[in-house]
């Protein structure tokens, strides 16, 4: 909200200048947005929390100002303005409108009218249109400008119609006839609901209540005769009218967050006064209609002093003392009873805010200080701290896989469709805003594609620990996983030329391991039931976690891209992908782990080459030749199996390659002899044998 | 006998004019090795009358011995002219530029909340790893003590997945998991960081998606004074030891009292105070619909978003950087 800080001096006798004013407020929770100087004078600009209504006008901010410091004294216009602006006349009504006003809805609670008669509705004078504009605001006419200028100061929303155009010369507040229409004053048409409430006449809506008036019956330079209304209407009404017709205006505004319903009259009056100020003459007629069928009553609520104290963590010379506690809580118009303590709080009608002790515990706490509140540690028993689970699991993962090159990327989970996206079932929010992000990714995939082509697709490493979203039994379901994307050099490029090694499926597998040693899960690869078209269809796997047979399931997906698909997204046709749930990772119990003791005795090493038909698998021949090697030596450790190198070409036939396998022996606690390692070489051979391998 | 000096003589001119130290070397073994000629004088020794040995002997030992000293001699001047030469002719220009690994490395937002995790656990507060993106909808309003209809609810314009789903507009509502379904009781303490949503187009300064860091504790007697300590050593690991925290009151449904809270260093920020997020004590209502007795317990909590961290230490201003994964920006963290 902004105002000349002028305004507010009007309320507030004090010495503190704009930004000192600005500070305080901030510091009783009404924060400066900033000061401008707009014709020659400071206009502070005041974000108001949502809660706090009252901050909405001058006058509500004054009474901060004087809770806050007490060296600022009240005004008499302030008195004045307290007191409710009396003119008099406010106890009898007014005979021209006996019988013509009336509330017929639930929805408003109070109704009041004053009526103007003989006015010239020309220019405001010059000082208001100054301080119209200082507040952001445009001159238009005298009524208007008066009545946002009272709105402004008071917090009161105002209504001036050209009383000759209501017919019947009747007003009331009712319920909107299912389809009923009204032209606001900005001009635009709106169709009615029978929950929207409106300012009527005799035959027709004449505006939305709470929200804007009607064209219908707008005051213009040639009104003569005003009738002036000011409500109190129900805030839930307000805001779901405005939010069907989109007009969110500085009534409606207030009215949703809160108005007072005791300065209803008080508004009218100061309406009056400065309308008469302009004209120089008496233009208002005498009386009020005030139809305010139920009164709120107020209610009380007890207050402990010590648990100010506690709550607020005040100590020793910072403890709030009873009597402060309630100067604090008259000085913000709370009425205060009793001695001692819990002593009775009465809320004054602006503060509908308050509802319990802890809520008043705050008020003296604004007024005491918050810089006044110690500083002090978690208290009581520490319990166990920092991250364990799946938390603990994302972070070992990341730590193995930036050891191994990759570089960790983050990136939306709303997005738009992708050729790398799961088959999984894809949703997104109802009201997205923008196609860019309609949907929430179930695949990492496609945002690690994007962060492939923003870096140009070629020698990046890249991973991503994120949530997907898809659909489960009709359910929504939400996993975490884990993603990685890689292609070309594994190695950084230099000016000394070295041939760099190059990303392919086998330096993915590898990857695809280190997440299973984070997870404590071993990997293995196993060709897929059902072919996925996102990848290369002879060059994928899926994942499977866990050793034992029992404890074994696909966690997820990797391959080398299909060309197809690296084509249609951009990325280099060589680009490996993998996916793993982290979810159905981490689900099952990790795998026993038991580090194997060293043998200081030395080691037997062997190689072999065999000429092996190519359709036998190396998992296999990986597990023939590892049982072959332990064969019933239960004190024989394999310290390495390994296969050395693969040859195809000359000299082979087809169908056939060459495999040479490694391995490394030795035995705990004494030496292996040439002949014992010759048995076990023996062996190996005999199980290659068994696969069609015939030794080279 | 008279051989003797003769070889002598011969040995140290075949030294003296060795030019490298691969040259020395077949100098050496020439009359020094096993077959070389000074040794072969040893072989004589058998065929000489047996009063003449000993002194023959004692000759021969003694050029021996001359002969290797100035083969030693020779090799360390040698060697030290070749040294030379090489250093010479290996010499690098170390400007040039370096040699990189490859080594990966965390994006900046998980280098950050990798920090908040273990400044946060080594207060004793627990990461809770089960919080929800797609959450229920009460959770992050109605449970958080949003009245149904309240102004505040137009703050967050939220992503609505159906009518009692959304995308979470605070991490927040992980209290209601912990309170509510896990039917957690106290003394607790609590954090998450994850990802929350807000309808909003991006641009240099908004974005949909922020990332935030929750955190709360129930115990007895926990008061503002608790929370102002524990943001302190937050801020203080965070940012500097110096670090210091004002409050300043705010709203949020969720807590009462509620206030935002800054944070300053001298180093960091200039002495200028910084917003960091919110915080407060929970709200009662909060405590009561989980039976949990307020009269006893109390309970404070806080939020901040983990992009703002970076944005206040590096002077990052462009929020699109953090999610857009260029390489040229995110490699600078490393």
């Amino acid at each position: 909200m902004k105002f000349p800080v002028s305004m507010l001096k009007e309320f507030v006798s004090t010495e503190l200048d704009a930004q000192q004013i600005g500070d305080l407020l901030t510091m009783a929770g009404f924060e400066l947005e900033g000061i401008d100087e707009v014709e020659g004078e400071a206009v502070l600009d005041i974000k108001v929390v949502s809660n706090r209504g009252d901050g909405l006008s001058v006058f509500g901010l004054s009474r901060e100002v004087l809770a806050k410091d007490p060296s600022s004294q009240p005004t008499e216009h302030y008195a004045k303005v307290a007191k409710g602006y009396i003119r008099g006349d406010e106890s009898s009504t007014i005979p021209a409108l006996t019988g013509k006003v009336a509330i017929n809805t639930n929805h408003c609670k109070r109704f009041a009218c004053r009526l103007f008669d003989g006015v010239t509705n020309g220019p405001s004078p010059e000082w208001m249109q100054k301080r119209i504009r200082q507040m952001g605001m445009r001159p238009i006419s005298l009524f208007v400008d008066v009545t946002n200028y009272v709105m402004v100061e008071l917090g009161q929303p105002l209504h001036a119609y050209d009383y000759p155009t209501l017919s019947g010369g009747q007003i009331q507040v009712r319920q909107a006839e299912e389809g009923e229409k009204l032209v606001t004053l900005n001009g635009d048409e709106h169709v009615l609901r029978s929950h929207n409430m409106v300012i009527a006449d005799a035959t027709r809506a004449i505006g939305a209540a709470g929200v804007m008036g009607g064209h219908n019956t707008e005051v213009s330079a040639a009104t003569a005769q005003v009738l002036l209304e000011a409500a109190h209407f129900v805030n839930t009404s307000v805001r779901k009218t405005r939010k069907e017709l989109g007009l969110s205006t500085d009534a409606s505004y207030r009215f949703e967050r809160s108005v007072d319903p005791n300065g209803v009259v008080r508004a009218l009056n100061r309406v009056a006064e400065l309308v008469e100020n302009a004209l120089e003459k008496p233009v208002t007629s005498p009386g009020v209609v005030d139809l305010f069928p139920s009164p709120p009553v107020a209610g009380s609520v007890p207050i402990r002093v010590s648990r100010a104290n506690a709550l607020m963590g005040y100590e020793g010379d910072d403890s709030v003392t009873i009597e402060q506690a309630k100067s604090y809580l008259e000085r913000l118009g709370f009425e205060v009873g009793g001695d001692g303590e819990p002593f009775m709080v009465t809320s004054p009608s602006w503060r509908p805010d308050i509802e319990r002790e802890e809520d008043l515990v705050e008020e003296i706490g604004r007024i005491h200080g918050y810089e006044r509140i110690p500083e002090r540690g978690p208290i009581g028993e520490t319990p166990i701290g920092g991250t364990s689970g799946l938390e603990a699991m994302r972070e070992a993962i990341a730590d193995h896989l930036m050891r191994m090159g990759f570089v960790q990327t983050i990136s939306h989970s709303l997005r738009d469709t992708h050729h790398l996206q799961s088959s999984r079932p894809l949703f997104g929010p109802r009201n997205p805003g923008s196609p860019d992000h309609a949907y929430l990714r179930n695949s990492l995939l496609p945002s690690l594609a994007d962060a492939s082509n923003i870096n140009g697709n070629r020698d990046l490493h890249l991973f991503e620990l994120g949530t997907v979203h898809t659909i489960v039994n009709g359910d929504y379901a939400e996993n975490a996983m884990c993603a990685m994307l890689s292609v070309g050099a594994l190695t950084a490029s230099h000016w000394v030329k070295t041939p760099p090694a190059i990303a392919d499926f086998f330096s993915m597998k590898s990857a695809v391991e280190a997440v299973g040693r984070a997870a404590e899960r071993p990997i293995s690869l196993k060709v897929p039931t059902q072919v996925d078209s996102r990848f290369h269809p002879t060059r994928q796997a899926e994942i499977v976690a866990g050793a034992n047979p029992g404890n074994r399931e696909v966690v997820g997906i990797m391959g080398q891209v299909h060309p197809d698909v690296a084509a249609a997204c951009g990325l280099a046709a060589e680009t490996v992908l993998a996916e793993i749930n982290l979810d159905a990772l981490g689900l099952k119990a990790k795998d026993a782990f038991v580090p194997r003791l060293i043998s200081r005795n030395p080691a037997v090493s062997r190689d072999i080459s065999v000429l092996m038909p190519v359709g036998v698998s190396f998992e296999k021949l990986d597990s023939a030749c590892r049982s072959a090697l332990i064969g019933r030596e239960v004190d024989l450790i394999i310290e390495r199996f390994e296969l050395i190198d693969v040859y195809t070409g000359k000299g082979i036939e087809p169908g056939f390659h060459s495999l040479t396998v490694s391995f490394t022996i030795r035995k705990m606690g004494q030496n292996l002899t040439d002949e014992e390692a010759n048995r076990v070489r023996e062996r190996v051979v005999e199980a290659l044998a068994g696969l069609g391998g015939a030794q080279r | 006998m008279s051989a003797i000096p003769q070889l002598e003589a011969e040995a140290m001119q075949a030294i003296a004019a060795t030019a490298s130290t691969a040259d020395l070397k077949s100098v050496e073994a020439q009359f020094l090795g096993k077959s070389g000629s000074i040794m072969k004088l040893m072989t004589l020794i058998p065929t000489l009358p047996n009063e003449e040995k000993p002194a023959f002997g004692k000759l021969v030992n003694e050029c021996r011995a001359r002969v290797e000293e100035a083969v030693s001699q020779r090799h360390a001047t040698l060697l030290e002219k070749e040294r030379f030469q090489q250093f010479q002719a290996e010499q690098i220009d170390i400007t040039m530029p370096s040699r990189r690994f490859a080594p990966g490395y965390a994006h900046v937002l998980w280098q950050t909340e990798m920090k908040i995790k273990r400044v946060l656990g080594s207060m004793g507060f627990q990461y809770f790893d089960a919080g929800k993106e797609l959450e229920v909808a009460r959770f992050n309003f109605e449970k958080l003590n949003y009245p149904a209809d309240h102004p505040a609810m137009d703050e967050q314009d939220t992503f609505y997945i159906s009518d009692d789903r959304l995308l979470r507009t605070q991490c927040t509502s992980f209290q209601g998991r912990i309170l509510d379904i896990d039917k957690v009781q106290p003394p607790m303490r609590w954090f998450t960081i994850g990802r929350t949503f807000r309808n909003e187009a991006v641009d240099r300064t908004h974005s949909h998606t922020f990332h935030q860091v929750d955190c709360f504790m129930i115990d007895e007697g926990v008061s503002m004074a608790h929370l102002k300590g524990t943001l302190r050593r937050f801020a203080s690991l965070m940012f500097g030891l110096d670090a210091q925290v004002r409050f300043r009151p705010d709203f949020f449904p969720f807590v009462e009292p509620g206030v935002d809270y800054a944070v300053s260093t001298s180093k960091l920020f200039n002495g200028r105070w910084l917003e960091l997020g919110g915080a407060g004590l929970i709200h009662p209502k909060i405590l009561e619909a989980h039976d949990i007795d307020t009269e006893r317990y109390s309970g404070f909590a806080f939020g901040l978003g983990v992009e703002r961290i970076p944005m206040m230490a590096y002077g990052v201003d462009d929020l699109r950087h953090f999610l857009e994964n260029d390489l040229r920006f995110l490699e600078q963290f490393a």
